[in-house]
This record gives C-alpha cells, structure tokens and sequence, in this order.
C-alpha cells in the first residue's frame, strides 16, 4: 500500500510539474515547448535575454501559472480542511461567508473610493474577508457543544448578509463600478505578478506544514467530537484554530484572484475517491491536484477564445462541476 | 490477602445540567486488572457517570482521581495516554483506511511533526492482528460492518496502550456473535475495564463486578451473582423475571435472567378501570 502511495504521490508531484512547464506554451503567442524550456532554464542559470518572448513567459505566464497554482492548492487544502473539522462533506471556503465578506470589501471601496484597479481593491477584498472570519470565529467561539452546527449556520447566515449590503451598494452604484465588480467576482489570474506571489506562497506552506503536524488530530476530529476529545485533543479550539488557517488561506488568495469557487468543495472529494485522507500522501495529493487543476483551467480560459480571456471563475465550475458529475456517475456504476 | 490500590475513583461526583440534577453523590472505586459492568435502565446516567470519567464532562461536586491523581489537573494528553474510550460514534463519509482510524490511537503518545516509527507501526498492525482484522487492513472503514467497526476501535485503544478501557455500550447494534466476541476481546487484553451494557446476561457472563445506576444513583454494586437478583431485576428495571445459574459457571454462580412477558396485556382493562 505505501509503496502504490508513494507511487501515486511521485507520478503526481511529476505531473504537477510538467502541468505547470507545458501551461506556459500556451496563449495569445503560441510557443513552442522547447523554448519555453530555453527561456526559463536561460532565466534560471543566467541573467537570461530579454527577448520579446522570455519576457512573455518570465514576466507574464510564469508569474500567472504559479499564481493559479498557488490559488488551486490554497483552496483545495482550505477546503479539506473545513470539510475535515466540520465534518461535513459540503463545508467549502466560500460557505463560510468569506467570498461575500470579500466582495463587500471590494464593492465599499469601489463604491466609495472610485479606484477599480491595483493592489489597494486586494487589501479592501481582505480587509472585508477578515472581517466576515472575525465575526464567525467571535460567534462560533461561545458554543461549547453544537459548535459545528452554530458555524455552518453562522456562515451561511453571514453569507447571506454580506450579499446583502452588496447588492445594496451595487443597486446605487453606477453601471462601471458594477462592471468592474462583476469581473472582480469572476476570478482571475491577469494580475498576477513575482512580487504577489510571496504571500500566499509563504501562507500556503505554512498551512502544509501546520496540517502535517496535526495531521493525527485533524484525523481525529473525523471520528466524531467525543471521541476526539477522549483522545486528549481541546477539540473547540482546534477547530478554531483551522477555521482562522483556512480563512485566511482563502482571504488571502480571494483577494488576489476574485471568488474561485469549487474548487474548495471538489478537490478534496475527488483525491478522497482515490487516496485515504488520513495519509500524508493523501494530503500532499489535494494540494498538488488542486494546483494542477487550476492551472489547466486558467490555460483553457486562456485559449478557448482568440484575443479574450475567459473568466476564471467561470471555466472553473464549468469544468468542474462536469468532472465531478462524471467522476460520480463512473464510481457509482463500479458497486453495481 | 491485600486489597491493591485503586485504579479509579470517583468521590461523591455529583452532576447536573441546566438545573436538573443527572448524577446524584457518586462514589466508585475500580481495582486495577477488573473488568466493571455499569447497568441501568435508559436515562438513569449510564453514560453521564462514564463521561465524568473520561473527562468529557467536569462534576459538578466531587472529584474523580485516576490513580491518586486529580484527573483534571492532569492534561488531556496524560489522561488519553492512560485511558482509551470506545464510543458509538464512528466516521462517515470520509474514507479513512481501517489502518488509518487504528494509528489514530497514538496521538495522545506523540509530539507535533513527530512521525510513526516502525516501532509504532508494528504496534498498529499487531493491534489489528489481535482483532482479527488483518484482511481489512486497507479497507476503507466506512465499508466495514458493524462488528468490524467496533473491533476497530478496540484495535485503536490497544494502540493508545491504556491502563484502562471505558465502553459505551460497545455491543448495541451488534447481533449476537459478535457481542459475545467483542467483550470476549476486551476481556483478553489484560487491562481495566469499564463498559455499560444493555445486555444483562451478557454483562453477568464476562464482568467481575457489575454497578447497577437508576435515577443517578448507584443502587446495588458487588460480583454478578450479587447483584442481578429478581428484586433488583424488578425494582430498577421494572420487569418480572427468573435469575438462574448459567450451566457454564465454574468457580462462580454466573446469573442467567429469564425474563417474563405480558405486561401489555394486562394495561387497558388497567386503563378502563
């Protein structure tokens, strides 16, 4: 078992990377794989040309296709996360309320500001997700027992909420404004550039590291609140504990990217049909196949239209959900 | 002869929620290597009493000491080194390995991004060898049957090395096979044992003490023989019944209840009158 795990981990930790390299051939200026390959091993070993090429790949698609990365690891393992402590299977980052706090944040300083562009419409996007966390941790963090249940709903309430005060400000904003929001919420990887990419780099790891060093407690919390807490784990504030990491995993990454959503919810389902998600491989696997669809996906809206971008979020539940379907529909057909 | 030192007490453990008192002056003492039967009718605090015990709920009065020491002044991680529950409660959806649930048991035992050694994986695979379980071994324990789900979790508090083993009602739901074997198990482990049951003559068969709990009280506590009377059988559960000997009692009388039916019929002419 652990040899075919470590096997599974090997072929996909490859594909990742081979996903990643044959993703930056593709765009608006098709280019050949090989000198993708020259491009960014020149790069790499030297100061590199600055050809009009190079810096189409190292500026643009490089920067762009490890953001999409980054976004799809986030989320899946923001979504494995919250799935795990809640133990509900259809717990995912944006459930909690945390895209239409970030929503609202970008929609008030659109609104009020009249800037629809550049790093400060992130800033709002986060400011605005934090604050939906810290009224959700704040409600949750009173109930001692029910506290899954009390989350869900809080969430959801707080969801419900933001949505409201957006659609509230939208209703007397003008039409340009809510263009430009509407694209916002859409998703998308354009703005990615190497100095933006530290962040949820640094976030993302940490988080990996965080869970493998929980991983028995994360584990535990599976078998149900009690029998965790017979295993000496202060359950509630573990809970807590994961609910601030995968917020702000999916703050952090929503604020640069727009709302993403369902990857969150898929990801780990899909690993899950395949891989044990007690296992460290199984956790490594919802990372790097959450990367790995999102960067195929952010390729597809790239080409699917000749000079226009498909938004992200669109291509993502698009092909999405039909994956998941099918992917469901084949499992049920092997039990019968 | 000297008594050894107890493993377990309770002192006047008293606890209630919201006002309503559930657990009425508590006190129990549990030797070391014993195996306690705690019986009693629905709601009579069975699995309250089990609960101040492995510390899921703080008593309201009294204290519970676990070997001479206050178990809440002992951290979860030190109480879960020494005491493994087996519960009800099982994972759904989510498709852990049997391996993976069984490992569980040494997390109170290790430090963050320490790894599983060999040491501990020869400890998981034995413990799930000693359940007869090997088959399964990769299965995933949503697929497992009932039997096999509790089996499960007793391979993961052997894992958890405990000095003593609390179980809620570990056989309900289980046909009757396989609840003879799985106390059959807990009882070859060698270690303290606690468990509730619903099953009377099964409890009389493997338990070296039974405690009998109605209304939050204890009422009748001693070996098997002792307790499970027609009177109590009447008093605490309200049936009617016949306590004989079992033909398989060797040292020991082991009771065997015969229960008597047709309490139904006689309630509407009750009801009429």
């Amino acid at each position: 078992m652990l040899v075919k795990n470590n096997l599974t981990l090997i072929v996909t930790l490859l594909l990742s990377v081979l996903s990643i390299f044959a993703a930056l051939s593709f765009g608006a200026a098709p280019t050949k794989l090989v000198d993708v390959y020259n491009s960014v091993s020149g790069q790499w070993f030297s100061s590199g040309s600055d050809s009009f090429l190079d810096r189409i790949i190292w500026q643009l698609r490089l920067p762009r296709t490890l953001l999409a990365f980054l976004a799809g690891s986030g989320l899946a393992l923001a979504g494995l996360i919250l799935q795990t402590v809640t133990r509900n299977p259809l717990a995912d980052p944006y459930l909690f309320g945390i895209s239409s706090g970030a929503s609202f944040g970008v929609v008030c300083f659109i609104t009020f500001t009249g800037i629809s562009a550049g790093f400060s419409m992130s800033l709002a996007a986060f400011v605005g997700s934090t604050l939906t966390m810290i009224l959700l941790v704040l409600i949750a963090g009173r109930k001692g027992s029910g506290q899954v249940e009390t989350m869900l709903l809080a969430g959801v309430a707080l969801s419900f909420l933001f949505s409201a005060f957006t659609s509230l400000l939208l209703y007397f904003s003008d039409p340009q404004a809510i263009t430009a929001i509407l694209f916002w919420t859409l998703g998308s990887f354009a703005r990615a550039q190497w100095h933006s990419l530290w962040l949820p780099a640094l976030i993302i790891l940490s988080c990996i590291a965080v869970l493998m060093s929980f991983r028995r407690q994360l584990n535990a919390m599976l078998l149900g609140d009690e029998s965790a807490a017979t295993l000496g784990i202060p359950v509630q504030r573990f809970r807590l504990l994961m609910l601030m990491l995968s917020s702000l995993i999916t703050a952090v990454l929503v604020a640069l990217c727009g709302g993403i959503g369902f990857v969150g919810l898929m990801i780990p389902h899909i690993v899950r049909f395949f891989v044990s998600q007690g296992t460290l491989t199984g956790l490594a696997m919802t990372a790097l196949v959450g990367g790995t669809f999102m960067v195929w996906v952010d390729v597809i809206s790239r080409i699917v239209m000749s000079n226009q971008e498909l938004p992200i979020g669109v291509s993502t539940s698009a092909i999405g959900s039909v994956f998941f379907l099918s992917l469901l529909c084949f499992r049920k057909r092997e039990y019968q | 002869m000297q008594t050894p030192i107890p493993l377990l007490t309770v002192d006047k453990v008293s606890w209630a929620v919201a006002d309503v008192s559930i657990l009425k002056d508590i006190s129990l003492c549990i030797k070391q290597g014993r195996f306690i039967g705690l019986l009693g009718p629905n709601g009579a605090g069975k699995s309250s009493l089990l609960r101040c015990i492995y510390r899921f709920y703080k008593p309201s009065s009294g204290q519970v000491t676990l070997a001479e020491k206050d178990i809440w002044r002992l951290s979860a991680d030190d109480f879960a080194k020494q005491v493994a529950v087996v519960l009800q409660e099982t994972p759904s959806q989510f498709n852990l390995s049997l391996y993976d649930v069984v490992s569980l048991g040494l997390t109170p035992h290790k430090r963050l991004f320490s790894g599983t050694t060999d040491d501990d994986k020869q400890l998981i695979h034995y413990a799930i060898k000693q359940v007869g379980l090997t088959e399964h071994t990769t299965q995933a324990f949503d697929s497992l049957s009932g039997g096999e789900k509790q089996r499960a979790l007793i391979a993961r508090a052997i894992v958890q090395k405990p000095r003593l083993l609390i179980m809620d009602e570990p056989t309900s739901h289980l046909d009757v096979k396989y609840q003879i074997q799985l106390m059959e198990l807990a009882k070859s482990l060698g270690v303290t044992v606690l468990a509730s049951f619903h099953d009377l003559n099964l409890a009389a068969s493997v338990c070296d003490e039974l405690l009998v709990i109605n209304e939050g009280q204890i009422v009748a506590s001693g070996s098997p023989h002792q307790v499970i009377t027609e009177k109590m059988l009447s008093d605490v559960f309200g049936v009617c019944a016949q306590v004989s000997v079992h033909p398989q009692s060797v040292e020991q009388p082991i009771p065997h209840v015969t229960y008597f039916y047709g309490y139904q019929t006689e309630a509407p002419h009750a009801s009429e009158k």
